[in-house]
């Protein structure tokens, strides 16, 4: 049993907060908190260019494709730390899409979007789900037919998050009317560009922008549906495995809870320091406890990763785990702070700039989002225990 | 990092599991309850001939000198297959007399069985050594304790009991025979398996002192906290197992309760409780192990993981239904020790205290 950083670990670690230092100010912090995802701003990009510089941008890639080909536990160590900085995190384009297209694209496909992913040429909106299609993904509707060397696309996406700035949509799409609802989706990359594309905004609780895609006719090269046909169910479990990996960090919750922790050290309410206060204590307390066993959900996972393992259970616990203690963070946050709590993140005066409210509003998210938190129970339970399902 | 156990300490678990799944059932552990010993003899002597109880005592001493991460990995074991507490409590106080000083001519009798310790810590006014009475006094060879112990594991069954004691401004402890005059004990019948008892010293002569500072007090302390985690984890794998089992095999309404949403989520909350608490657990045993200063991350796996113990078995309960709550079943013993081991070294309130000073103060 060793629960220590191996010394490359613990340097690697090092050499993040280093470039951590060097490359994130509260400038870049500031434009990242009040931008949301409209977009990314300059010093983001300033930020991900430096990323790309140092050659971090394909940290986890396997070094054949001009990644690093760090550890899955490497690359945890890496997410925890931009995320504990409060620095833009690395898009999904590069944590989750490509390596899905490492391991089921064909060698045209690999030679054509990675060079270009690694390059920040090529940015992803992640099209999964519809208004019929949201945790039952084998629902969906949209589909493509062949016409000659193309696939004709029509339909609907929702929660198209990002899709106002990117390059590219990776859809997913009933290629096999005929086959069962499992093994008629394939994925598909659709330019933004293309004809027949529409963007509607939706604007959501924690004032952060989504989208309504809409297909209308959209004609796509026949060679842009990644790997096989009918396969596409399996690869977008893929991607949403490479996603978990990320949203299973507690980084944000210990950035949010540090501040939080940072404003009950100096604030004095009613002619009282506020940590003297025993039930702040206590809750400041359960939850430094709960982030502890959180990171250690997460790190476990990475480490199974590098086992060789693919470690859904284990994932689907840190997400779980993670996702709902970011909601105790952000509601002990709000009461804590009392009446300050309510502040908009706009308002001049607002305590922890206003994050533990805006907080508040998109915890509910980390539950549902990336595969809700029932879905990730049944996993653990099916995969983790062996659990029947009939 | 490497959190599992390495090749030999696994195959040491399997041969404890095999040992006790043969050795200990439900209806021997009722019927060593009204035994005086609390366990079976036979069993008492096959555990000592393994070297169980010596594992991690020096060489010299008779034991096995192994680190405190392969009797941790022991002891998860021994509490997953339900070994008598007694037995359990054997363990934890050899260890606690080998830390305090590592040639004490009592170790090879503990070694081998021939003899059993207690360790007397506790007493009725708290748990705070600073506020113990119990003192030594007498001149030089003819030393005496004088004082009340409280909640003394093992108190009657044991031979020897390790007495802390203040002498003059400094801690010490003292070895008493538990025979010798004016030593009484005072049997309580309490839950946990683990046969405590209040205990009387009335000018009890000495065997030995042992010249101790609070600092070595506080590792004897850290090292069965440490324990305790590894009894718990034990405790918890055993109960997320039986209860998985169970789920998987009960039929109700035609089909097995497993195939139940709400009852197949309440099993993935107790494997995610299990899986965070054992890691929260071993990196606490490791870092001991290995000398680490008592750190943040130790009083939030003190404070973590003896509830997650106790909500892991409240689940498997009540899961279970009607065929958990009778005595004969191998849960309510679990869930006994689940709230024992957290009453006695890992209670919630001040490791959260600790926690909250670490943070805020």
């Amino acid at each position: 049993m060793d629960y220590e950083l191996s010394p490359a670990e613990a340097a690697w670690r090092d050499e993040v907060r280093g470039f951590i230092r060097r490359n994130v100010d509260p400038g870049l912090a500031s434009e990242t908190r009040l931008k949301g995802n409209e977009g990314r701003g300059p010093l983001a990009l300033r930020f991900h260019r430096a990323l790309r510089d140092a050659g971090w941008w394909g940290i986890a890639w396997p070094k054949e494709y001009g990644g690093l080909g760090k550890s899955a536990v490497e690359q945890w160590i890496f997410i925890d730390e931009i995320e504990s900085a409060g620095a833009p995190m690395l898009p999904l384009t590069v944590t989750s899409v490509a390596p899905t297209i490492m391991r089921v694209g064909d060698e045209q496909q690999k030679r054509e979007w990675l060079p270009r992913i690694n390059e920040g040429g090529i940015d992803f909106a992640l099209g999964y789900s519809e208004p019929e299609a949201g945790t039952d993904m084998a629902s969906i509707r949209t589909h493509a037919v062949l016409d000659g060397d193309e696939w004709v696309v029509n339909g609907q996406k929702m929660w198209n998050t990002m899709a106002h700035s990117a390059t590219h949509n990776w859809l997913a799409v009933r290629t096999e009317p005929d086959a069962p609802r499992h093994k008629g989706l394939s994925m598909m990359i659709v330019p933004m560009d293309a004809p027949g594309v529409t963007v509607q905004p939706i604007w959501v609780w924690p004032g952060l922008r989504t989208n309504a895609l809409f297909l209308d006719n959209v004609r796509v090269p026949r060679s842009n549906l990644i790997g096989e046909r009918g396969a596409g169910f399996y690869y977008a479990a893929m991607a949403l495995n490479f996603e978990r990996l990320a949203i299973g960090s507690v980084g944000m919750g210990r950035r949010m809870f540090r501040n939080l922790v940072r404003l009950v050290r100096e604030r004095v309410v009613d002619g009282r320091p506020l940590k003297d206060e025993p039930w702040v204590r206590e809750r400041i307390a359960r939850l430094a406890a709960d982030l502890e066993a959180g990171r250690m959900l997460g790190l476990e996972t990475a480490w199974a990763i590098d086992q060789g393992r693919m470690p859904a259970a284990e994932s689907s616990m840190a997400k779980v785990f993670v996702s709902e203690l970011v909601q105790r963070i952000a509601d002990a946050g709000c009461e804590i702070l009392g009446l300050d709590g309510q502040l908009h993140p706009e308002e001049p005066t607002a305590l922890v700039e206003g994050r533990m409210q805006w907080l508040y509003r998109l915890a509910p998210m980390l539950a549902f989002g990336g595969g809700t938190n029932e879905v990730q129970r049944d996993i653990i339970g099916f995969l983790g225990y062996g659990l029947p399902r009939k | 990092m490497r959190p599992e156990p390495t090749g030999e300490q696994r195959e040491l678990q399997e041969a404890v599991r095999g040992l006790l799944s043969r050795e200990v059932d439900p209806d021997r552990l009722l019927r060593w309850e009204n035994e005086p010993a609390a366990c079976d003899p036979v069993l008492a002597r096959t555990v000592a001939e393994l070297g169980w109880i010596g594992l991690g005592l020096p060489t010299a001493s008779g034991g096995g000198g192994a680190d405190l991460s392969d009797v941790a990995c022991l002891v998860e074991e021994c509490a997953r297959g339900l070994l008598p507490r007694p037995l359990l409590g054997a363990i934890r106080s050899a260890d606690a007399l080998a830390t305090l000083d590592p040639a004490d001519p009592l170790l090879p009798d503990l070694a081998s069985g021939r003899g059993r310790l207690a360790l007397a810590l506790d007493e009725p006014g708290g748990r705070d050594p600073r506020g113990w009475k119990t003192a030594l006094s007498g001149p030089r060879g003819a030393r005496v304790v004088d004082g009340e112990k409280a909640y003394v594991p093992d108190a009657e069954g044991s031979d020897v009991h390790l007495v802390a004691a203040r002498d003059g401004g400094s801690t010490a402890f003292a070895l008493v025979d538990r025979r010798t005059p004016g030593v009484s004990v005072q049997a309580l019948r309490g839950f946990g398996g683990d046969r405590q008892g209040h205990v009387g010293y009335r000018a009890a002569a000495v065997l030995r002192e042992i010249a101790a500072t609070d600092e070595a007090l506080a590792r004897v302390q850290r090292r069965q906290a440490a324990l305790a985690l590894a009894e718990m984890t034990g405790g918890m794998a055993a109960v997320l197992e039986m209860t998985v089992e169970y789920v998987k095999m009960r039929e109700q309404f035609g089909q097995k309760i497993a195939v139940f949403q709400a009852v197949r989520h309440q099993v993935a909350d107790m494997g995610t409780t299990f899986t965070a608490a054992r890691h929260l657990a071993w990196q606490t045993i490791t870092r001991i192990a290995a000398g680490a200063p008592r750190d943040v991350e130790e009083a939030s796996a003190i404070a973590w993981v003896g509830q997650a113990f106790k909500r892991v078995c409240w689940t498997a309960h009540h899961l279970h239904g009607g065929a958990g709550f009778v005595v004969e079943h191998r849960l309510r013993f679990h869930g006994e020790r689940a709230q024992s081991l957290c009453i006695r070294w890992a209670p919630e309130a001040p490791a959260l205290r600790e926690i909250a000073a670490a943070l805020l103060d």
